[in-house]
């Protein structure tokens, strides 16, 4: 594909023409609180009505508030991948719509153009402009959800070539105007989806949400005034950003690097390496992906607004700072890209697997900072949610089913502790849905649900135990498989080594046994055995260090086997 | 003859009241609590404050406790031995996989309370609909209990998946222990919650098996040293879902009683709430390093049926208390950026606030208080007598840092405090769909009504009623509890008339096993059978809790009839409703017994206290500005006429501020009434 490349700085944050440091102080703060209660009650809204258990277990959404020049006011604790993506999303939709004069009171916007979501088409921006009464634009209320289905050549893709296979497309238009509903496009999601019923009850309920925010947003204005509010907003920026600075300012200055490797591009099954550098200068954080290669041909392609949102997340989760960003946390980083890359494809490349480089570009990036200082981070994670999921049309109701969750992986040891097992960063808000609610409502049986010995990387601290979990189709049904890293296990630090790879094994009632990655629509019969391995996360400094009490209890709890801790911790045998 | 005895044990106090039904009198007293053995405490207060006769004819002893909750805290409950189908050994500590702090990279969940040596599998599969895929394997679990036994364990749990369809495996599995010599606590996961999601569950029924032995030994002690003393009434225990249960059934499902901490607090407002007819409420209980607040509607507090407890969920209905680390102690702190915070660190009753002169250095809510002239002169009734000096001392660097002067810095920690209080009310108000406009203010502990107008003011309502004994409130809150029981099923079903039959089998077998818990003994009045169903639209997952019209127990209603409720209810929370399928999901059945005798506790007089009631100079949130504040003994308004703000309240346990737009008076009732004005 012949196409310009350019190369991307982006910097978070424009200001409002006020002078932030006038704000009172505990104002500020009155009005920082009021704007996450508002992101909390969006949240609590979308989530009680929510229809897809992807909502209201798994979190896949997110809700968000931002102010008239798209810069974050608050959010939700939700997923944390899509957060950082909203100012991405509202832009695209408002300009989708025709610009801001388009915008009326009571407008609801649909968007879902993977390039200005930074997600594939399932995922669902809706974005209300909030106005005031006398017509002035206030801010926008928005959120962004997982929709179960939206017309892909599958439920789920791991081999689309361009963007039409991957769903249908709304590219800005308006679900409610002026407030009357636009029953059109409720007819179109209705007729483009296997599942109307739970997509149609979620985008009501992401309707409800922004609605909800921004009644609560005129509100909150009119109640300091719209001077002291804005004030009060531009010092609430100057505040985070003070504190990321802070941060970053404390930590060696230098360029550091990583490489990531993917298993393959969803279409062949051959490695991908790339490699992302993230630069440390003063209080400022440079986040480099132009070296990586061009858009692969499949779609393990992650558009640009998720590149800045995963390098967002990377960082935030550093500070470790109680969760409620507002745009000053993000002005500290820049994030740098080439247009036409793996992590900023154009249209109609495909990106359906988007989060999967994404969980990559999150491990590398820790990987690089890794190397700036030794307590900076844990080791690397097994990097990835392991879904496998089962779909058809039961034989004797006629109705799809469709289930398979994100999964949790082994996490990686750090300077004082053992690793865990947990949701990759990306996910950190996930829930496991419990295995008898899904028994009661589909057709399955699970037949394992266990940490798996011996998956943990050795060292110092020993990285987190990885899963085995193991269910039975008890119904015909085709499978989609987007286990990633069944190549390259999780990475590790000062001496530390790595945990186990990821694995998919299907076993057919026939006594066949195949080993996948990714698959797509894959048949399989009423008595398949599916095995998924959750890998395990990389250690933490030389196992020859490891307190020999900590050994023995590992032998003794049996997360690990005697020719384990043989193998890599002889010193405890004497 | 109904005196009843309350005894609420507190981290820092026990609190203790008497009412004697025959005069209605009422006795509080507050002694400091003994964490190493806090029934010794108990029964020692109990002794020391009501006389042998006294003691001898009471009817009820109520008690609220957190010794449950401090064997989790502190990890000293019984070892555990947990037995789980096959395959799923590691429910537990798989948990649902989500970091509790989701924006911290370094985060890692506690240990769970049963060591992996202690977690065995047995082969056994019910499936969910009832049928068993491989029958229970008898030597797995011999074999399980000989090793169990050889690790020491006192207690076995045994969850096996879908015993809530089925739980033939459980009990067989029950019997096998016995058998097999194991005479320690046995939980099964079934009795435990006939509900569905086994890490839920499994985590209940581990919680039960833990806390049980010291939970039964502490009640042993009680009840023995008060029979001793001649007590011959019934001893009755707070439960995390409202009301209270006797000792016996309490000492078989411990569990019930782990969230209970807040709730004597809200089952005394609701009490409050039924006996004036309020209408709806919001509680503000503010001690000195938590704000608990709750939701009561209709004279009842809103029940949820899953909570967790550090970390570790619980399957059992409580009350939606909703708690911030928000009090009296919290301290304030300029944070890197150079905004002002508040909490959730406090300084606890040691060192405590810088004005208490213990050593204390950081500035906390109530040294801001009491700098603006909020407590008056700073009496209070355990006998600390605050130290300005210290309070300024302590709100100098804050003031230096914000470029404030020592008023506005003070000012700004009490409205930081306060907003925070208000968030977490509007979390169980506009966030769920509810206007606190339209409700009432019920302040109490130590430092509630010192922040109730500025709270009312944050929230836009315009009524505050600060009951009777504000400042032990909770312990009086224990003795109106009813005796209550409850017992829930899963079984999914669509809903029509036949499900409903259905649901009527199911509750049958409900209340024949509410029957059989241990509650003998109990002289209780009309006991009210409630009934309960869980309703969602077919896909949703959440659910919706509706009561059907019901006779003795028994749904009366038709279908449709349920349908309208459930859809009023969900349209009130979610402003519209859906052209879907309803099913039911859980049916639920409770017994209600009201302890027999009258507990009015409305009239009780205040009591005088000792501090002086010359007029201080006092900060107006309103006007911003200081003037006099008239200081009031409560105890000398009964009965009184409304009266202008702006004025300070005094009482022996704690201290109103009432800012100058407000109206105040003492109703017959003994609540101290105050109205915000319209602004």
């Amino acid at each position: 594909m012949d196409m310009e490349t350019k190369t991307y700085t982006y910097v978070a944050g424009k200001n409002l023409d006020v002078d932030g440091s006038a704000a009172d102080p505990v104002t500020t703060q009155l009005v920082r609180n009021s704007l996450n209660s508002i992101a909390n009650q969006m949240r609590n809204t979308l989530t009680r009505a929510s229809f897809s258990p992807i909502v209201y277990e798994a979190n896949d959404f997110c809700v968000a508030l931002y102010d008239h020049n798209i810069c974050l006011l608050s959010q939700a604790p939700t997923l944390p991948v899509f957060l950082g993506t909203m100012n991405f999303c509202i832009e695209a939709a408002v300009e989708g719509v025709g610009g801001v004069e388009a915008l009326e009171p009571g407008d609801i916007l649909l968007y879902n153009m993977p390039y200005g979501t930074g997600s594939h088409a399932q995922d669902a921006a809706v974005v209300m402009p909030v106005f005031m009464e006398d017509g002035e634009l206030a801010g926008y209320a928005c959120n962004k959800a997982h929709w179960y289905d939206i017309g892909a050549k599958n439920p789920y893709c791991t081999d689309t070539e361009d963007l039409f296979q991957e769903g249908v497309i709304f590219p800005g238009v308006k679900i409610y105007k002026r407030g009357e509903k636009n029953d059109d496009i409720f007819r179109m999601v209705e007729a483009n989806t296997r599942t109307p019923d739970y997509v149609l009850g979620d985008l009501h309920a992401q309707s409800a949400s922004a609605r909800a925010g921004a009644d609560a947003l005129v509100k909150l204005i009119h109640r300091f005034g719209r001077d002291t509010f804005r004030m009060c907003v531009q010092r609430m920026f100057d505040h985070g950003e003070a504190m990321v600075r802070d941060f970053f300012a404390k930590l060696p200055d230098g360029i550091y690097t990583a490489t990531s490797t993917m298993d393959n591009d969803g279409l062949t099954d051959e490695t991908i390496d790339f490699e992302i550098t993230v630069e440390i200068e003063g209080s400022t954080i440079r986040i480099d992906y132009s070296k990586v290669p061009d858009a692969v041909a499949g779609p393990m392609n992650c558009p640009f607004p998720s590149t800045v949102s995963g390098s967002r997340v990377a960082i935030g989760m550093m500070l470790g700072e109680g969760g409620s960003p507002a745009e000053g946390h993000f002005r500290p980083l820049e994030v740098v890209t080439r247009t036409g890359s793996m992590f900023h494809p154009v249209a109609p490349q495909p990106c359906y697997l988007y989060g999967w480089p994404l969980m990559h570009a999150m491990e590398a990036i820790y990987e690089a900072f890794s190397k700036a200082a030794a307590d900076l981070v844990p080791s690397g994670s097994a990097g990835d949610i392991c879904a496998v999921q089962a779909y058809g049309y039961h034989s004797e109701t006629g109705e799809f089913f469709f289930n398979g969750y994100a999964l949790p992986v082994g996490h990686g040891a750090s300077a004082d502790a053992d690793g865990a097992t947990l949701y990759v960063p990306a996910l950190a808000k996930s829930t496991l849905p419990s295995a008898e609610i899904q028994e009661a409502k589909f057709p399955f049986v699970f037949r394992k649900w266990n940490l798996a010995p011996d998956s943990c990387g050795p060292g110092k601290y020993r990285g987190g135990l990885g899963v085995d979990y193991e269910w039975q189709v008890m119904h015909d049904a085709r499978l989609i498989s987007t286990v990633e890293n069944t190549k390259t296990p999780a990475w590790a630090q000062q001496g530390g080594l790595s945990g186990t790879c990821n694995g998919f094994t299907i076993e057919y009632p026939d006594g066949r046994i195949e080993k996948r990655n990714k698959v797509t629509g894959l048949p399989v019969p009423d008595g398949t055995i599916i095995k998924i391995h959750c890998g395990g996360g990389g250690g933490y400094g030389l196992p020859s260090e490891r307190d020999p009490e900590a050994v023995r209890r590992d032998l003794e709890e049996g997360y690990i086997s005697e020719q384990h801790a043989r193998q890599y911790y002889p010193h405890v045998f004497g | 003859m109904s005196s009843r005895i309350g005894v609420d044990i507190g981290g820092t106090f026990t609190d203790l009241i008497f009412f004697n039904e025959d005069d209605g009198s009422v006795l509080v007293d507050k002694v400091p609590t003994t964490p190493a053995a806090p029934e010794i405490g108990c029964v020692d207060a109990i002794n020391s404050a009501v006389a042998p006769d006294l003691l001898r004819s009471s009817s009820y002893f109520l008690h609220g406790t957190t010794v449950g909750l401090n064997a989790l805290l502190e990890r000293k409950g019984s070892v555990v031995g947990f037995l789980t189908t096959s395959g799923f050994r590691d429910v537990l500590e798989i948990r649902k996989g989500s970091r509790e702090e989701w924006y911290n990279v370094f985060w890692v969940p506690d240990a769970p309370l049963v060591p992996r040596r202690r977690r065995i599998e047995v082969r056994e599969r019910m499936l969910s609909s009832g049928e068993a895929l491989e029958p229970l394997i008898a030597e797995d679990v011999i074999d399980a209990v000989k090793a169990l036994r050889e690790q020491g364990v006192t207690a076995i749990a045994v969850s096996f998946l879908n015993a809530y369809m089925n739980p033939a495996h459980e009990i067989e599995a029950e019997k096998l222990i016995r058998e097999a010599g194991f005479d320690g606590a046995v939980s099964l996961s079934h009795r435990v919650s006939g509900e569905y999601r086994d890490y839920e569950r499994s985590s209940t029924t581990v919680i039960d098996a833990y806390v049980r032995g010291r939970l039964s030994n502490y009640m042993e002690h009680i009840e023995s040293r008060l029979r001793a003393g001649g007590f011959d009434g019934t001893c009755l225990i707070t439960r995390s879902g409202s009301g209270s249960m006797t000792f016996t059934e309490a000492a078989e499902r411990p569990f019930e009683t782990i969230m209970s901490g807040p709730v004597a607090g809200v089952e005394g407002a609701a009490e409050l709430a039924r006996t004036l007819g309020l209408g709806d409420i919001i509680s503000a209980d503010v001690g000195g390093t938590s704000f608990d607040t709750a939701l009561i509607r209709d004279g009842r507090p809103q029940l949820l049926y899953e909570g967790s407890v550090l970390g570790m969920p619980l399957q059992t209905p409580w009350v939606d208390v909703r708690s911030i680390g928000a009090g009296g102690g919290s301290i304030a702190y300029v944070d890197v950026g150079g905004l002002l915070q508040v909490g959730p660190q406090s300084a606890g009753a040691e060192p405590g606030p810088a004005c208490y002169g213990r050593g204390g250095a950081h500035a906390t809510v109530t040294d801001a208080a009491f700098y603006l002239g909020m407590l008056a002169s700073g009496n209070l009734a355990s006998g600390i007598r605050l130290d300005r000096g210290k309070s300024e001392a302590a709100l100098k660097p804050l003031a230096d840092r914000l470029g404030y002067d020592l008023t506005q810095t003070a000012e700004g920690i009490i409205t930081i405090a306060v907003a925070a209080m208000a968030n977490a009310i509007r979390e169980i108000t506009v966030e769920q769909g509810f206007d606190p406009r339209e409700m009432k203010l019920l302040p109490f502990g130590g430092a509630g009504p010192m922040l109730a107008t500025e709270l009312a003011r944050e929230l836009d309502m315009r009524e505050i009623i600060i009951p009777p004994c504000a400042g032990n409130f909770s312990a009086l809150g224990l003795l109106t509890s009813d005796l209550l029981q409850s017992a829930a099923l899963t079984r999914p079903m669509p809903l029509n008339d036949e499900s409903l039959s259905q649901a009527n089998d199911i509750l049958e077998g409900l209340f024949k096993d509410l029957k059989s818990r241990g509650s003998a003994g109990v002289n209780g009045t009309d006991t009210q059978l409630e009934v309960a169903l869980d309703l969602r639209y077919t896909g949703q997952e959440h659910s919706i809790n509706v009561q059907p019209d019901a006779d003795d127990g028994m749904i009366t209603a038709a279908a449709d009839d349920v349908q309208n409720r459930f859809e009023a209810t969900y349209r009130e929370a979610y402003g519209g409703i859906l052209d879907t399928l309803i099913e039911i999901v859980s049916v639920r059945a409770s017994v209600r017994r009201p302890l027999s005798g009258s507990m009015d506790f409305t009239g009780t007089e205040s009591i005088a206290t000792s501090g002086s009631t010359d007029s201080v100079r006092a900060y107006s949130f309103i006007h911003r500005e200081y003037s006099e504040f008239p200081v009031m003994e409560r105890s000398q308004l009964s009965g009184d006429k409304q009266r202008k703000g702006p004025a300070i309240i005094i009482e022996p346990t704690t201290t109103t501020y009432v800012d100058a737009d407000c109206r105040y008076t003492v109703d017959a009732g003994g609540c101290l009434r105050i109205n915000l004005e319209e602004t």
